[in-house]
């Protein structure tokens, strides 16, 4: 295996990327005022589907536009042209990766269709209300937005946020909104993040484009080993991702994933995030902080091994683990299934190949850890994921026996993001292990003086 | 992540939106009331009032108790950078700024009345987000809210 291989980027991704910028600067100035060069850029990406079944709704779409017909299937068209050609970035830098690393790509786990609830009527009514809002922004363009066409878009949000079957939309849409009203109103120039909110636009119609399947997925029962954690969040939403080896009788072992939310607000940080996490993924939180197993019965998997979180069907096991050695043995088995993405949600962003570095395969440089040494080879640290927790620092690198990281894809190369440091010790260095024991201490602070200011108020108001 | 962490006791409610600093304080004296207080960018405009609609008796010309509770909690939320720019005060040099309150001086508007329930309905919707029920259920797109 050698990382040291993934110096240089796959030349149709650089492209893809290239065209991908000029589309944006459409997004920025807005697709109500299309200037020729606009329209030339346009045309470039209709020719570069040409051929696909997307070529013919994208060219509708761009003749429409040009004709400033605004209507929804046309910003669907764009949209999921965007999308696809983030998704084509995605799959040739898997494979770059795979052959790096030496492993086949991680597939999608064959499941029977499985028969669950339809989304509600009501759903597809506020998604026409998403795609709507989303139509408007990039119409007037990201640079050109005011803030009276950004606030109505928050009862459309409350409304979502009430619909448990728009759970996703809701974490995107608040997070999204969140960012918007950070920039509007500006005073002057505002500074556009505009690959970004593009991104965050794209991820948002074609999540609205129809109310949500329910996707299939099996049963498991065995032993969750987790040995690795990631922390998310905005204003509105904290995410804790746990990864894991998941022991089941009769199959090899295998990586899953899973993923415990919690809505809150900006003042909730810290602490009061154990709160709220707790409440969803309170054995979770035991698990990783005492470095044990956990026996789950009738959890569900979905196709990508993510598995939906589920307190009542976990359980925390005695034992201490040695985690380091489960990780090792699971990322660097060739044949242990790993989690994936759908084709619809691939995009760079989303790679996160697990690897397991062992101790004398790396080496700390300087403090800020910008970058590891492999084998006297300089790699790129994703510094900007370094979590603001104790859990894990920087620090921890040097002397350390051995990590995992997510080999993740951003700003145009590859970096390594550290997310369990074993130093040795019976529990390794993760995000989430100082979690558990701070649960108590959020009695009586921010979280539980809201908590009970919305049972008054809310109750009041309904 | 936010500046500092900062209490909700006094100040359930702050707020960087619309053009405003805006937020909810609670009353010294009463459990049960609260008092709905603004600071409007740009013009310097401010108010306070209970979410009932009934003026603050603090409020006599300048900034009452209630708003200056509000701007030190918006301080140390935002931190003073954000707040000197959102609300427009070129005067002011945030680096120096150690609370809200040095502030107050910089805004040169008066009161100017705004329907208290336009600010509280947000601090309902605010509230709202602490009471939806959190999930198990992977959420792939949170991966680009990295902090
Ligand atoms: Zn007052």
């Amino acid at each position: 295996m050698s990382l040291t291989d993934l110096k240089s980027v796959p030349e149709p991704v650089v492209q893809t990327a290239e065209l991908i910028g000029h589309l944006d600067e459409v997004f920025e100035s807005g697709f109500g005022r299309l200037s020729s060069a606009n329209l030339q850029t346009l045309a470039s990406l209709a020719a570069s589907f040409a051929g696909t079944p997307l070529a013919e709704p994208l060219d509708a779409a761009i003749a429409g536009l040009g004709r400033s017909e605004f209507v929804d299937r046309h910003f669907a068209a764009i949209a999921a042209a965007r999308a696809a050609a983030h998704g084509a970035m995605h799959d040739a830098l898997v494979a770059q990766a795979s052959v790096a690393l030496g492993r086949p790509r991680a597939e999608l786990e064959a499941l029977a269709d499985t028969p669950g609830q339809a989304a509600p009527p009501r759903a597809a009514v506020l998604l026409e209300s998403v795609r709507q809002w989303l139509m408007e922004l990039a119409i007037a363009g990201f640079a050109n937005l005011e803030v009276g066409a950004l606030l109505p878009f928050q009862a459309t949000l409350d409304a979502i946020m009430a619909e448990p079957a728009l759970v996703r939309h809701a974490a995107l849409l608040s997070g999204f909104l969140d960012e918007l009203l950070t920039v509007f109103p500006a005073h002057g120039k505002p500074e556009v993040p505009r690959l970004r909110w593009a991104d965050l636009w794209t991820r948002s119609m074609v999540l609205s484009l129809a109310p949500p399947t329910p996707a299939a997925t099996r049963e498991v029962k065995g032993e969750l080993r987790v040995f690795a954690t990631d922390l998310r969040q905005h204003d509105h939403v904290v995410s804790l991702v746990a990864f894991g080896a998941l022991h089941e009788a009769g199959k090899p072992a295998r990586v899953v994933r899973t993923q415990v939310s919690a809505f809150k607000v900006d003042v909730l940080q810290g602490d009061d995030l154990a709160g709220l996490l707790n409440e969803v993924g309170g054995k979770l939180l035991e698990a990783i902080a005492g470095g044990q197993g956990l026996k789950i019965s009738g959890m569900l998997l979905h196709a990508t091994g993510d598995l939906v979180w589920q307190e009542a069907r976990a359980e925390v096991l005695p034992a201490k683990l040695k985690l380091a050695e489960e990780a090792a043995a699971v990322l660097t088995s060739p044949t242990a299934l790993r989690p994936s993405a759908r084709p619809e949600d691939r995009h760079p962003a989303v790679v996160e190949e697990l690897v397991w570095l062992p101790g004398d395969g790396y080496a700390a440089v300087g403090k800020e850890a910008r970058e590891l040494s492999l084998g006297g080879q300089p790699f790129p640290l994703a510094f900007e994921r370094w979590p603001s927790s104790d859990d894990l620092l920087a620090a921890d690198l040097a002397g350390s026996k051995g990590l995992v990281a997510l080999l993740r894809f951003d700003g145009g190369r590859w970096s390594l993001q550290p997310v369990m440091i074993d130093k040795g010790k019976p529990v390794p260095r993760m995000i989430g292990t100082g979690l558990q024991a701070v649960r108590g201490k959020a009695k009586g602070g921010n979280l539980a003086t809201l908590k009970e200011r919305a049972g008054k108020l809310l109750r009041k108001k309904s | 992540m936010l500046p500092r962490a900062r209490k909700v006791q006094k100040v359930p409610f702050v707020e960087l939106y619309a053009g405003r600093l805006q937020g909810v304080v609670s009353s010294g004296s009463d459990e049960e009331r609260v008092y709905v207080s603004y600071f409007e960018a740009g013009t310097g405009n401010f108010y306070c009032s209970t979410n009932n609609n009934r003026p603050c008796g603090g409020l006599r010309g300048s900034p009452c108790k209630h708003l200056i509770e509000l701007i030190n909690e918006g301080v140390l939320q935002y931190g003073p950078a954000r707040v000197v720019a959102y609300l427009g005060l070129q005067q002011a040099e945030p680096d120096k700024v150690k609370s809200g309150a040095e502030l107050v001086r910089f805004i040169k508007g008066g009161p100017h009345k705004v329907e208290a329930g336009m600010v509280f309905s947000r601090f309902l919707t605010y509230l709202q987000y602490v009471s939806v029920a959190p999930t198990g259920v992977p959420l792939p797109d949170m991966a680009w809210f990295v902090r």
